[in-house]
């Protein structure tokens, strides 16, 4: 896989992430008990063989840039090549520093684009969760003949998303944008893997005109000129992660376990920075019923499906239902949490109780004491 | 570069009283506590105490161990100016060179790499204890005191002590005498068999013992005795700290089951953190079902069944129904549903089938015993392993 290039979106979160990315980027964000939301895109990446990515990101990336080092977790941290972060204002030429869409985050960084040395370029997105067979789809890129093939899923998420209809010869035919719920055709992942010749050319039209967004600009006008672009189905599990909603359901998702033996396969395992903890300790009270837990907790209380980080204590008497919990914190004795996201470093004191909605769940902000 | 200590790690013994769980991988390689194999804690030890620079003596069966300790990153010893050596025997010119014949003859054969860093001290260390330990400390106490030895002690029984290298010392903590597993012990001060040599005095005393014939090239045996015997300054550190021999099949389990009591050794310690290589697998998943008590879970688990008192390593799987009581799961080991597992160890990646039952309780006669399955085998769905079984790799069970 030398002729390919992988670069990652990771300069925008959703607003609709709402506290959960204020004090990083929707990339970066903690999830499943475990993981951080770009090791989908890396890990991808990594087990097809892919080791020279860049990451563009934009702002709010500290929390970025601690998980990935030197991308030592993805086999990226090469002699030559390999992992490059790629912050706002790292090389010269066009950019404003605000990226209004990725056409212009590309330009922003269009000197390390067109410096790539390969032939093909995989551009993700940072902010979704599925595993991809890139493998095989970079095998379809070069035998379909169209300079850019386009990632989709059946999934039909409940976010707007872009569609791309697929015509009898097997090309996309047409496009929607930015369409709401059950429609015709295939949910695209954002993903693309795309002649970098062709993305070179596309960003120099878009700067040229001052046009900034990649579906919109750049995927509408090369479809209206007649480009032929292929569609690889992704067949497994897909979520993009734009909301606190979506951000909730993704977690519980993984209470199930085909869901979950379909995200996390054999043969091609989800790699993050690795953390040298310790095993998990239950106590003689302890229920763990429907639940994902990390290592280092001490449970001590009950947890009903749940998904907790590492470095959680659920203390004596404390009862969680539907909770997200992310790593290093205390839920006190007593403490009663139902439908409630707790973010990192938070103390829940005994006897708090905190109810969110399953269809609104409660945001406790990183470092609360509550 | 000169370095002040660097650390040698014996890990080349078979660790034959563990049977069927080295069959085939050195002892320092075997699964423990969870998260751990038994060589983590040493190495966490050295990393934690400032010893950048570990030879790790390999003989038998070392593959397991070499990949395992690759280039010592996850202890933080890949460092550019020393980090940890795999030292396996090796032959000079005109095919000069053996096997390791003892410990002392490990250290002799590796006396080239050793120069190499040119230290003022030696610490030596073995691959089979369950302990934390600063050996910054002892160092300091080793230079202090001018030593040319200093062997880390501690307290025993009077029963256990009849089993180990035995100090008496002076006022001053000085060793006046020492003996191999005396019948009638003159002191509770058992060896740890970790030990800080002046290098000078080491290699001199190393050269000397290799030339006695009659030698059978061993620390306890030989150098300490004759070193003793020649008037060397030779100090006991007294070591107060949790510390277990895990050589035996109840011992390894004892000290397993003492995992679930971090009032005997803190692994939740910040400051002085045991790492360990191990996979990244999503968080372990207890179902509807599952009931876990006293126990202590990692990584990658699936949980569908009763766990009570227990040691489970990463991705182990109990099935519907299965229970497992009193027992340690080695990583990837995979108990069937209905199966039951009591008071046992299960090895790597070994498949207990539906229905089965490994082990037994207690019951007060000395034939009893934890019952063993090595790693890497099936049990088949049904089968009984009474206590004190002992099941090998290749064996149809």
């Amino acid at each position: 896989m030398n002729n390919f290039h992988g670069v990652i979106f990771a300069y925008s979160a959703s607003p609709e992430l709402r506290e959960l990315v204020s004090h990083r980027t929707a990339a970066s964000m903690p999830i499943f008990g475990r993981y951080r939301v770009i090791d989908f895109a890396l890990s991808s990446l990594m087990n097809a063989g892919i080791h020279d990515v860049g990451v563009i990101m934009q702002r709010d990336y500290q929390s970025l840039m601690d998980h990935l080092r030197n991308g030592k977790a993805w086999d990226m941290s090469r002699k030559d090549g390999g992992l490059r972060l790629l912050p706002p204002f790292g090389m010269p030429g066009y950019h404003s520093g605000n990226y209004f869409g990725t056409m212009e985050a590309l330009n922003g960084v269009g000197e390390y684009i067109r410096d790539i040395p390969q032939k093909y370029v995989v551009l993700l997105l940072g902010s979704m969760c599925a595993n991809l067979d890139l493998r095989a789809a970079a095998r379809m890129h070069l035998h379909s003949g169209a300079p850019i093939t386009a990632i989709c899923s059946t999934t039909v998420p409940d976010a707007p998303q872009h569609r791309y209809i697929v015509g009898p010869d097997g090309y996309v035919k047409e496009a929607l944008f930015y369409v709401e719920g059950e429609s015709r055709g295939f949910t695209s992942l954002e993903g693309y893997i795309i002649d970098k010749d062709l993305l070179v050319k596309m960003m120099e039209e878009c700067a040229a005109k001052n046009l900034y967004r990649f579906h919109r600009d750049a995927i509408a006008s090369y479809l209206a000129g007649g480009g032929k672009m292929d569609v690889y189905l992704h067949e497994g599990y897909y979520m993009p992660i734009r909301s606190v909603d979506l951000y909730y359901r993704a977690n519980r998702d993984m209470l199930d376990t085909d869901k979950r033996h379909d995200l996390f396969c054999a043969e091609r395992p989800v790699r993050t920075r690795h953390h040298s903890l310790v095993s998990t300790y239950y106590g003689e009270k302890a229920v763990s019923s429907n639940s994902l837990v990390g290592d280092n907790c001490r449970i001590m209380g009950t947890v009903e499906d749940c998904v907790l980080s590492s470095e959680v204590v659920v203390e004596e008497g404390a009862y969680l239902k539907d909770c997200v919990v992310m790593r290093r914190t205390t839920i006190g004795k007593g403490a009663r949490l139902e439908n409630v996201i707790v973010d990192k470093n938070c103390i829940i004191s005994s006897d708090t109780a905190l109810k969110g909605n399953e269809k609104l769940p409660l945001v406790v902000p990183k470092g609360s004491r509550i | 570069m000169k370095k002040s200590c660097i650390a040698m790690l014996l890990a080349g013994g078979q660790g034959s009283r563990l049977y069927a769980l080295t069959q085939d991988v050195a002892k320092p390689s075997v699964p423990f506590g969870g998260k751990y194999r038994i060589i983590d804690f040493p190495l966490s030890n050295c990393a934690n105490s400032g010893i950048d620079t570990v030879g790790v003596l390999t003989q038998y069966r070392p593959l397991k161990l070499n990949s395992y300790i690759g280039n010592g990153q996850p202890w933080d010893l890949d460092v550019s100016d020393g980090g940890v050596y795999i030292l396996p025997p090796y032959l000079g010119a005109h095919e000069q060179g053996s096997w390791f014949s003892g410990t002392a003859n490990a250290i002799y054969q590796n006396i080239a790499f050793i120069e190499m860093y040119d230290p003022d001290n030696v610490l030596i260390l073995s691959g089979d204890h369950i302990y934390k330990m600063d050996y910054a400390e002892m160092l300091r106490v080793h230079l202090d005191n001018e030593a040319a030895c200093t062997i880390a002690v501690q307290q025993v029984s009077m029963a256990e002590a009849t089993r180990m290298g035995i100090m008496s010392v002076d006022e001053k903590d000085f060793i006046t005498e020492f003996e191999e597993k005396p019948k009638q012990p003159k002191s509770d001060l058992a060896s740890m068999g970790i030990y800080i040599f002046n290098w000078k005095k080491l290699r001199a005393a190393l050269i000397e013992d290799e030339n006695d014939p009659n030698s059978s090239k061993d620390f306890g045996k030989n150098i300490i005795p004759k070193m003793l015997a020649a008037g060397e300054r030779m100090l006991a550190f007294r070591f107060k700290g949790y510390w277990r021999d895990v050589g035996t099949i109840t011992s390894l389990w004892d000290a397993n089951m003492d995992m679930l009591s971090p009032d005997l050794i803190n692994l939740f310690d910040p400051d002085w953190p045991i790492s360990s290589r191990s996979p990244v697998c999503p968080p372990h998943f207890t179902s509807k079902d599952a009931r876990i008590v006293h126990s202590i879970v990692t990584e990658g688990c699936e949980i569908f069944g009763e766990v009570e008192n227990s040691v489970l390593s990463s991705s182990c799987k109990v099935g519907r129904g299965a229970k497992v009581l009193y027992s340690v799961l080695m990583p990837g080991a995979v108990v069937g549903d209905g199966a039951v597992v009591e008071y046992a160890i299960v090895g790597e990646n070994t498949v207990i089938g539906a229905g089965a039952h490994i082990g037994a309780p207690p019951d007060g006669t000395d034939a009893w015993g934890v019952a063993t399955c090595g790693p890497d085998i099936t049990i088949r769905a049904g089968a009984v392993v009474p206590a004190s079984a002992m099941i090998y790799s290749g064996e149809e069970v």
